[in-house]
């Protein structure tokens, strides 16, 4: 059974207003720090956190955050899920350039939120929404 | 929830202004930053800015980019930004960010800013 995927803890924030990304982070922060990931990790998936979540309330109006802990072969992981039914990402792969924004921003949100993270994948259609997930290990 | 500007405030030393940004502000707190800071910079014909983020546990793109564009501001009103204390893990992540925060002068904490001021150190610049 060393390769099952065990789900521990999980929960979810909706993010409908300005004031949510703030509560993501929190939820964020307290998740990731009871799961032992070190300071630097915390504040690494906390800020990717933020990134998602004002990209979430900015584009989409509204949608949601899931995040749960994730172990496999003894390693544990926070996962964390961004779903909204916006107008979707057209083009993903010029998304994730660098300084690339249909928004007005600095173009950082989604490539730096992909640098903070180990893994990240999009799931995306226009018209329909988008779906961001992203996860870091715990060091051991 | 907090209102604009009341969790900012702007404090005067001397002719220096010291602002101590929240551990967590929102989004309309950061935008405050730089209401309150440029306001205050013309009431009080400031020298500068020392902005204080030893509290402050995230910064993401959104604040960066609020704290450069007030250097710049601040800048171009014949004033000097000097940002001190940010946390080790927060200056890891914005730098693997790729926030560079270029061309703002930096110091380790109030203490040191204050040398900078008063002359004799020379300032480090963040960034490229």
């Amino acid at each position: 059974m060393s390769d099952s995927i065990k789900t521990h803890t999980a929960g979810q924030v909706e993010i409908k207003a300005e004031g949510d990304i703030v509560a993501a982070r929190r939820a964020v922060r307290e998740a990731a720090t009871q799961l032992g990931f070190g300071q630097t990790d915390v504040a690494r998936i906390v800020t990717a956190a933020s990134e998602l979540a004002r990209n979430v309330y900015r584009y989409a109006g509204e949608g949601v955050m899931h995040w749960r802990s994730v172990e496999q072969d003894a390693r544990v992981a926070i996962e964390l899920q961004f779903v909204d039914r916006g107008p979707g990402i057209v083009d993903v792969d010029l998304a994730l350039k660098e300084g690339y924004s249909t928004g007005g921003g600095l173009g950082m949100g989604l490539p730096g939120a992909k640098r903070l993270a180990d893994e990240m994948d999009i799931e995306s259609a226009a018209g329909l929404g988008t779906t961001v997930t992203i996860k870091k290990w715990r060091r051991k | 929830m907090s209102v604009p500007g009341t969790n900012i405030s702007v404090i005067k030393i001397r002719d220096i202004l010291m602002v101590t940004m929240p551990p967590d502000p929102d989004d309309s707190t950061v935008a405050a930053l730089q209401e309150n800071v440029l306001t205050a910079m013309e009431r009080y014909s400031a020298k500068g800015l020392i902005l204080d983020l030893s509290s402050v546990e995230t910064l993401d793109s959104f604040f960066a980019r609020t704290v450069s564009e007030t250097a710049q501001m601040v800048a171009l009103m014949g004033g000097r930004t000097i940002i001190v204390g940010m946390q080790p893990a927060v200056a890891v992540t914005a730098t693997q960010m790729g926030l560079t925060l270029s061309r703002i002068e930096t110091a380790l904490n109030v203490d040191r800013a204050l040398d900078l001021y008063s002359g004799g150190v020379s300032p480090r610049i963040g960034g490229r």
